[in-house]
């Protein structure tokens, strides 16, 4: 028996298959098995059917979340987008310049989030903050970035848009790289100038770059944790409780742990729809 | 020429709004607590002070923090790599029955995002009985589907013919995987160490399930712990603590930053 498993090597997949079963097969059937049981962690679980789910339906603050993941999903993609874009086109060419400041706009992507995102509550802090000193210096009145809600939703976009550049552009990089280059040529040679060449050559022919980061951006923005937990905690109220941040919430604040799991099933259909459409993307690409 | 222009501008305009946040945060946290409340603020410090380093090793006990992280990313990573290593092997060159749907499954646990299954995870934690525990921030983090995906790309790679000779020589199966397929593992051993090491080194939100004792916080917790408290540490200490916990990374990620960047095209997401 054992000598089998040696010969056949799968002796060598058993300690990965062992912490993949303990600690994502196992989380992952436990919420779709225990989102229909009310429980709170002490008492033991009782079996409530589609309990949980009919209250998710009538929850003005579970809606409320998925209405603001909606919102920063709107604000912060056409930012990422673009602006990831626009320093690909200006960095994608090999060479030493380009290189060191690739590395640059990459490296908030590195960083840790908790510290990157502190390092931003200080430049957004409402009376000694830099931000709003240099507004205030040319005249315009000072933004409460983290008190209203509004500006606290655009600051996490922007914050986000901040830590996922480097992400993105290196995406953009490989994609523009990868276009070929007769057809610019061919393109020139009929007259086209530069802006004609990027918007009816270059990035039609990149359509399956543009999408896989564009589904990145989804999928990364969707899971934001550490950075919302730090800059806001979710507030000012609930402006900037996004999905995950709600369930981490009712999960231990309000000790529903079932009623948690209820809601991370309707985000883990979510995510995994984006992460389904990224990976018919990758592949139809390579 | 005008184009150029154009894109030189906008290139300084985004590298300044990219670092400033980051300068702005290191050069204030070499100011006074006097002159960090001042206004209007001052961009350099007018008497330079190591004050909040000062505090954040006295009051706030860095040492207690960096000795945790440093034991929880590195032996994370050593069991990471040894099982990614072995796991890759196996699904790459395995020939056992069901390795194709085994396979799958693994390919598949990269759909799951962390978020989700970040309150059974809890769950699982506890009843391992591993809650306040540093143990329970390096075992469940042991396994990350982007590792697994590399290491069986890199694993297919290694040709059939060179595992066969060792057979035929007499080599055993624990043999061939220490003396032929782990040697050559080393540009792989090595991506995998780097980016688990920095992984953990970040890491936020395991911290944050498993631990709540003071004398067993990550740096990272730490770091947002101490903003959150009532009366909680001043701001000169916050971005000392802050520009400590970003030097590792930037040292690792400007010895590796090729690394990182191809990492991207392979793996492309964070775990």
């Amino acid at each position: 028996m054992l000598r089998s498993l040696v010969r056949t090597r799968f002796v060598f997949v058993l300690p990965g298959l062992i912490f993949l079963i303990i600690f994502v097969a196992i989380p992952v059937a436990s919420v779709f098995v225990m989102g229909f049981f009310k429980w709170n962690l002490l008492s033991p679980p009782r079996f409530v059917g589609l309990e949980n789910f009919k209250m998710l339906l009538r929850d003005k603050w579970f809606w409320n979340s998925v209405w603001v993941s909606i919102k920063l999903l709107l604000l912060a993609i056409p930012m990422q987008f673009f602006v990831s874009l626009a320093l690909a086109l200006c960095l994608y060419k090999e060479n030493t310049s380009s290189k060191i400041l690739r590395a640059f706009f990459y490296w908030p992507y590195m960083m840790p989030a908790v510290a990157g995102t502190t390092m931003w509550k200080w430049l957004l802090s409402y009376d000694i903050g830099l931000l709003n000193h240099i507004l205030r210096t040319i005249g315009l009145s000072p933004v409460p970035w983290l008190i209203k809600p509004f500006p606290a939703l655009f600051s996490i976009a922007l914050l986000r848009t901040w830590g996922m550049t480097g992400l993105l552009m290196v995406m953009f990089i490989t994609g523009l790289q990868n276009v070929p280059q007769d057809y610019i040529e061919a393109a020139m040679i009929d007259g086209a100038n530069r802006w004609q060449r990027f918007w009816y050559v270059v990035f039609p022919t990149m359509s399956n770059t543009n999408l896989l980061v564009l589904m990145t951006a989804i999928a990364h923005t969707l899971r934001s944790f550490a950075g919302v937990y730090v800059l806001t905690t979710g507030g000012p109220g609930y402006a900037t409780t996004i999905i995950p941040l709600y369930i981490y919430q009712t999960a231990f604040t309000q000790f529903r742990i079932g009623y948690s799991y209820a809601a991370s099933i309707v985000y883990f259909f979510i995510a995994f729809a984006v992460a389904m459409i990224t990976l018919k993307f990758r592949e139809s690409r390579s | 020429m005008i184009a150029s222009i154009i894109k030189w501008i906008f290139i300084v305009f985004m590298l300044v709004v990219f670092m400033l946040p980051v300068f702005y945060a290191v050069v204030s946290s070499f100011k006074p607590l006097g002159e960090i409340y001042n206004y209007p603020p001052t961009i350099f410090p007018k008497n330079p002070s190591l004050e909040g380093y000062i505090n954040v090793v006295e009051d706030y006990d860095l040492l207690t923090y960096l000795r945790n992280t440093l034991f929880v990313a590195t032996v994370a990573t050593v069991i990471t790599v040894l099982v990614c290593v072995m796991t890759g092997y196996g699904l790459a060159k395995g020939t056992f029955w069901g390795n194709r749907p085994v396979n799958r499954l693994f390919t598949m646990t990269m759909f799951v995002s962390a978020q989700v299954i970040m309150v059974p995870l809890f769950v699982v934690i506890r009843s391992l009985g591993l809650i306040n525990s540093l143990w329970g921030l390096i075992i469940p983090a042991v396994y990350t589907p982007t590792g697994m995906f590399m290491a069986v790309q890199y694993m297919k790679d290694i040709p059939d013919e060179l595992l066969e000779s060792a057979k035929i020589d007499g080599a055993n199966e624990w043999q061939i995987f220490w003396r032929i397929v782990f040697p050559l593992s080393k540009p792989l051993v090595a991506a995998l160490s780097i980016f688990s090491f920095t992984w953990r080194w970040n890491d936020f939100v395991l911290p944050l399930l498993v631990v709540n004792k003071r004398s067993l916080y990550t740096l990272q917790l730490a770091l947002a712990t101490i903003q959150e408290e009532y009366g909680g540490a001043e701001w000169n200490t916050i971005l000392a603590f802050s520009t400590l916990t970003i030097i590792p990374t930037l040292i690792i990620f400007l010895l590796f930053q090729r690394l990182f960047m191809r990492g991207i095209m392979t793996g492309g997401l964070k775990y």
